[in-house]
């Protein structure tokens, strides 16, 4: 007896696939479409594309590393705290190192908070949510006790400050660094053991353990790299306002979930895709490049992105 | 939940409460050694504790951000100029927290509240500790309830609005486009400072135009994702009304990476050191309208004179008046010094 | 007389199983009718049917004389069939009298009437003989047995005449099994009838009237007396197994490979030791609950131990290292084959290759070429079909699937396979192939555990068997003298009093 439900499902599911997969290409391509009809050239021109990028830059980074953390099944809430806390800790203490030394200082600073997370998730067995959640309101917490709710001017550091106007071959700098942090973590995803191990844990939990895999390293790790994205991402903010605010990131977690869950990765672990949260961010971006432009009220805004996350939800909901 | 869990997070809660700036413990109510304090009304004050401290109580929203944080270092830095007074601050995240915080503070008695709320909901608090023979002292935004406070102190909002709009006026001679940044989109604040500016070019006849008006929620981040679309919009502005002295941080240099601030001009609200400094350099950050977090210091004062019996020195009444408006003073190049020590 | 319940040629067919194929049952108010029958001879299903969790495909079920509604358990409720399964369904946190009236609360206007329950609640334990059990107290806190009984008075709350027992002594120490017999008996006196499952078939002796023997989802025997002897109740329950063709084998004569020394975890592996060698396919047979599961999944690092040791080669394992036994050599097909033996959504290819890729890739990275050359030489090997390994994992039959599930171990160089159940769920055509497969790795010098729950598989398939009760080996048996009634007896058999207990 051939396998022919199975190979009716598998077929089905093929197109399933494939639906899912161009559904959010397409958005993007019809937003930039309404866009050039609606603005022109306004829209429609390098200096708006790189405008774009820019803006997905600081969310987009820190999403590269929310996928790898969703894959797992897990969730990190806190991204926006330590974002602000990561500027704070290096405009306070590293000031005096430099560009380099601040830059430095702040990476490192979000990495601890991610480790603290990954501790607590991997080997204190605290779930995801709650565990992120705690470190939400301590990192917070933390930036304004240390800034005493002041930002730090950072006008001195020459380098950082000209993150935010400097091109390279034309390109602003945060757009280059987010599409390098894509490029990076596709490549981790998909093309090494790590990334499998990851997506394993992730799939089935039991039968990574099975298969041989060491699943608590697995775990702890996804959360220091979300770290890094953030430190990252910190600087990238940082360097556009030329000073590390604590009131900065607000949101930013939900900017970040939301734009790798519409691109395809599931909340649940096991299935995700980088390309998917690219497009994830670049739709948000272009919504909001695309009604600012059109001066359209924020509100119109936020129905908007709710409007496109629970398309995007139900096109890849599966059957059961 | 694990047991780890649970210890856990406890322990991050504390430490996160414990860090909140400011988030001192209310004292144990010192025993009752003076005459039973008399109803509260509007004409009589409270008599004075003989030989006790003056027990104030503060009660302000959590810093989110650099004004209201402010608020409260400027309230707790006034009162530790004073040794005859007893201070205790507790900020709240929500209107309900405040609720719930007040009714806790209302039973240790305190001589004065000052109270500047979340929003309108706190008045039930305030009118019941009005009722128990607290006199409560209103800061900033308005209780819903006249009898709900027996002073109050405020920004002006509509006056902040309405001052930068003449200066726009006088500066582009009712001429130009301009681009409008405001805070959190819906509030009163937000509307009065919007409807002031609106009202004062009215009188150019449409000369000055509006020509983008969106929210950036009081955050430099988003105060420079906003205007970084808006200048890829906008090929000519001519000048900037922000709502934010902090949030226009972002604006100015979302203006300054696209190497447009030779084009136009800008313009704050608040009053923040970093805003004066620019002010004081001169270049794109032209103004900034007083709505001064220094009220809180100064409603803490007049707690004091309020507890002591006692009227506004150089005036003549004997008691403290129950309206006090900030003049929504605007801070230019040329006075900026005169505004520097409260700059926040 | 009309009989209590009569069952006529009761049929159920599962996708891909027929799980009973004509059950006949008869049972007498006031009886105790005792079932007994192998691991998947049909007695859960046939039970399901009667309580109305399951819908018969064809049959019929009378309750005296009325046909019993089909697949609605409220109203085999209501006509008086109650259950009383292993997993006791009482809800912990609720009092004595409130799980009694569970579901049936009685109330006085819209409040609960908590006076009337307790007062009930009371007679109705007094008519179980035990008026001492208070009605408030909580059922989290009470032994074992005292929770049963409260079950027993629940069904009688639902003026009960028939009741389902399903291992009821699975959980008691033998005083408490009398003190449940009493019971028993007490409720037959009130003209209940019992049907009474049990793998204690001394215990049925004692406590029952007449037996039915099930087979392969059918009725081999019934209405024997309670008093018939164990030996010819064995052979019934074992019968004659139809035509598994398992391949020929050379003796096998390697090295030992693995070495399990006292290997123990209180209280679902007693301590345990033996030796495995290459070539050597040995058995692992018992009831379910007997530990071989636990027993496995310790050898794999799975589940931490109390005690004891593991060596591979001589290497001993770290325990509670799964990955280290992997490393070592040790690979494990696991009873649930899709929730945790693969990724259904994965391609085979990725199923197989997930634990090799580190000798697969370049350095930290993976190598797509090399992970589709060296997976479809093993799944070609290994004959899976259909042959394309870029297929999803769930888009093949059981049979298959276990196929990828030993590949991914072949292309590991695994020393050692620890299979649990692997012919489960695999249709008869299959299991001839899982078969072939496993004796061809035997013969590359595997050394091979399997657990398996058929008798026949592992008389036929294994060269040597151990038997498990109750987390311990009660029994080895070689090759060429084991038989299915010797099996069973070992895994029915009481265990001798071990000291861990």
């Amino acid at each position: 007896m051939t396998a022919s439900p199975g190979s009716r499902a598998g077929a089905a599911a093929l197109r399933r696939m494939r639906i899912q997969e161009i559904a959010l290409p397409l958005v993007v391509v019809a937003l930039a479409v309404i866009g050039t009809i609606l603005k022109g050239s306004i829209f429609f021109s390098t200096a708006n594309l790189w405008n774009v990028l820019v803006q997905a830059s600081v969310a987009g980074t820190v999403a590269v590393g929310m996928t790898f953390v969703i894959a797992t099944g897990g969730i990190d809430l806190a991204v926006g705290s330590v974002l602000a806390a990561a500027a704070v800790i290096g405009g306070h203490y590293f000031h005096g190192l430099g560009s380099a030394g601040f830059m430095l200082g702040t990476v490192l600073a979000a990495v601890v908070f991610g480790a603290i997370n990954g501790l607590a998730v991997a080997w204190l067995r605290i779930v995801p949510f709650v565990a992120t959640l705690a470190t939400l309101a301590a990192a917070r917490g933390i930036a304004q006790q240390i800034s005493h709710q002041t930002p730090v001017a950072l006008y001195d550091l020459e380098a950082l400050s000209r993150i935010g106007s400097l091109r390279v071959l034309g390109i602003p700098i945060p757009a280059i660094v987010f599409l390098v942090v894509v490029g990076l973590g596709w490549v981790l995803l998909n093309r090494t053991r790590y990334g499998r191990y990851v997506i394993a844990v992730g799939g089935n939990r039991e039968a990574a353990r099975i298969a041989g895999i060491r699943v608590r390293p697995i775990l702890f790790s996804v959360y220091l790299l979300v770290g890094l994205c953030t430190g990252i991402a910190s600087v990238l903010q940082t360097g556009q306002l030329a000073s590390a605010s604590p009131v900065v990131g607000l949101g930013l977690e939900l900017d970040a979930i939301a734009a790798v869950v519409i691109g395809g990765t599931s909340l649940a672990g096991g299935r995700c895709t980088m390309l998917g949260t690219l497009f994830g961010v670049l739709t948000f971006a272009l919504i909001f490049n695309l009604l600012t432009l059109m001066n359209v009220e924020s509100q119109i805004q936020q129905i908007l992105r709710g409007v496109i996350i629970l398309g995007a939800v139900a096109v890849q909901r599966r059957d059961h | 939940m694990t047991y780890a869990t649970r210890a856990v997070m406890c322990g991050v809660v504390l430490t996160a409460a414990l860090s909140q700036p400011g988030c001192k413990k209310a004292e144990p109510p010192k025993p009752d050694d003076r005459a039973a304090p008399t109803e509260a009304s509007k004409t009589t004050a409270p008599a004075a504790p003989a030989g006790g401290k003056i027990k104030i109580a503060f009660s302000a929203p959590s810093a989110d951000h650099g004004w209201t944080g402010a608020i409260s270092t400027n309230a707790k830095k006034q009162a530790a100029k004073y040794d005859d007074v007893e201070f205790s601050l507790t900020q709240a995240a929500t209107a309900a927290d405040q609720v719930n915080q007040l009714n806790t503070i209302v039973m240790q008695k305190p001589d004065v509240l000052v109270v500047l709320p979340q929003d309108e909901t706190v008045t039930t608090a305030a009118l019941a500790a009005m009722k128990a023979g607290i006199p409560v002292i209103n800061v900033d935004r308005e209780f819903s309830d006249p009898g709900a406070q027996r002073a109050v102190i405020k920004g002006d909002n509509y006056g902040v609005g309405f001052q930068a709009g003449l200066y726009f006026v006088d500066q582009l001679k009712c001429k130009g486009n301009v681009v409008e940044i405001q805070g959190i989109a819906g509030i009163s604040v937000t509307n009065q400072r919007s409807k002031g500016f609106a009202d004062a070019i009215a009188a150019c006849k449409g000369g000055i135009k509006i020509i983008a008006q969106q929210p950036a929620d009081f955050a430099p981040d988003k105060g420079l994702s906003v205007m970084q679309n808006i200048l890829q919009a906008q090929p000519k502005i001519d000048a900037v009304y922000t709502h934010d002295d902090d949030m226009a941080q972002g604006v100015v240099q979302a203006i300054k990476n696209a190497n447009r601030d030779k084009e136009m001009w800008l313009t704050g609200v608040g009053g923040s050191k970093a805003a004066m400094d620019q002010i004081k350099q001169g270049g794109l950050y032209r103004a900034t309208f007083l709505y001064n977090p220094t009220m809180a210091a100064s409603a803490v004062a007049l707690a004091r004179l309020l507890a002591k019996g006692q009227g506004l020195a150089d005036l003549t009444e004997p008691v403290i008046p129950n309206l006090i408006v900030m003049q929504a003073q605007g801070v230019f190049k040329d006075n900026v010094d005169r505004y520097m020590a409260i700059g926040f | 007389m009309t009989a209590l319940l009569e069952v006529r040629g009761l049929v159920k067919v599962y996708p891909g199983v027929t799980a009973l194929a004509g059950v006949d049952l008869d049972v007498e108010a006031g009886e105790v009718h005792c079932l007994v029958g192998q691991n998947g001879a049909g007695k859960s299903t046939l039970i399901k049917c009667v309580s109305g969790a399951a819908v018969p495909t064809s049959g019929t079920i009378r309750l005296l004389g009325q046909p019993l509604g089909a697949g609605q358990p409220s109203a085999a409720l209501a006509a008086g069939v109650a259950t009383m399964y292993q997993e006791l369904d009482l809800v912990a946190d609720l009092s004595v009298a409130a799980n009694i009236f569970l579901g049936h609360e009685r109330r006085r206007g819209p409040l609960l009437d908590l006076r009337a329950m307790r007062r009930e609640a009371t007679a109705l334990l007094t008519r179980l003989g035990h008026a001492t059990l208070d009605p408030d107290a909580r059922v989290a806190e009470l032994r074992a047995a005292d929770k049963q009984l409260v079950s027993m008075a629940r069904a009688l709350s639902r003026n009960v005449r028939l009741l389902i027992m399903d291992e009821p002594s699975a959980i008691l120490d033998p005083p408490e099994v009398d003190a449940l017999f009493d019971v028993v008996r007490r409720l037959t006196a009130d003209g209940v009838g019992v049907i009474y499952i049990s793998h204690r078939l001394d215990e049925i002796a004692r406590i029952g009237d007449r037996i039915t023997v099930l087979r392969d989802g059918a009725t081999v025997a019934s209405n024997l007396p309670a008093t018939t002897s164990l030996d010819p109740l064995i052979q019934l329950m074992v019968g004659r197994s139809f035509g598994e063709v398992f391949p020929a084998r050379a003796a096998p004569v390697g090295d030992v490979v693995l070495s399990v020394r006292g290997l123990r975890r209180h209280p679902d592996l007693a301590e345990t030791s033996f030796e495995v060698r290459a070539g050597e396919i040995l058995g692992v047979g018992g009831l379910v609950g007997a530990g071989r599961t636990e027993l496995l999944r310790a050898i794999a690092g799975l589940d931490p131990v109390d005690g004891g040791e593991v060596r591979v080669r001589d290497r001993v394992l770290p325990p509670g290292r799964p990955d280290l036994a992997v490393a070592a050599g040790v690979g494990m097909a696991p009873e649930e084959r899709k929730s945790q033996g693969l990724w259904l959504d994965w391609t085979q290819i990725r199923n197989v290759t997930i634990s090799s890729l580190a000798s697969l890739g370049r350095g930290p990275f993976t190598d797509a070429g090399a992970e589709q050359r060296a997976a479809a030489t093993h799944l070609r090997s290994l004959v899976v079909r259909p042959d394309d390994p870029r297929r999803l994992a769930s888009e093949l039959s059981g049979g298959n699937q276990q196929k990828v599930v030993l590949a991914r171990w072949l292309l590991h160089t695994s020393v050692v396979l620890l299979l649990d159940e692997p012919t489960r769920g695999v249709d008869v055509g299959a299991k001839a192939d899982v078969y072939r497969v496993i004796a061809e790795l035997a013969g590359r010098g595997l050394a091979i555990v399997m657990v398996s729950s058929e008798l026949a598989e592992l008389v036929g398939f294994c060269d040597r068997i151990l038997v498990m009760r109750e987390g311990a080996v009660v029994g080895e048996l070689h090759g060429e003298t084991a038989t299915e009634e010797l099996v069973l007896r070992h895994a029915l058999r009481t265990a001798p009093q071990l000291e861990a207990r």
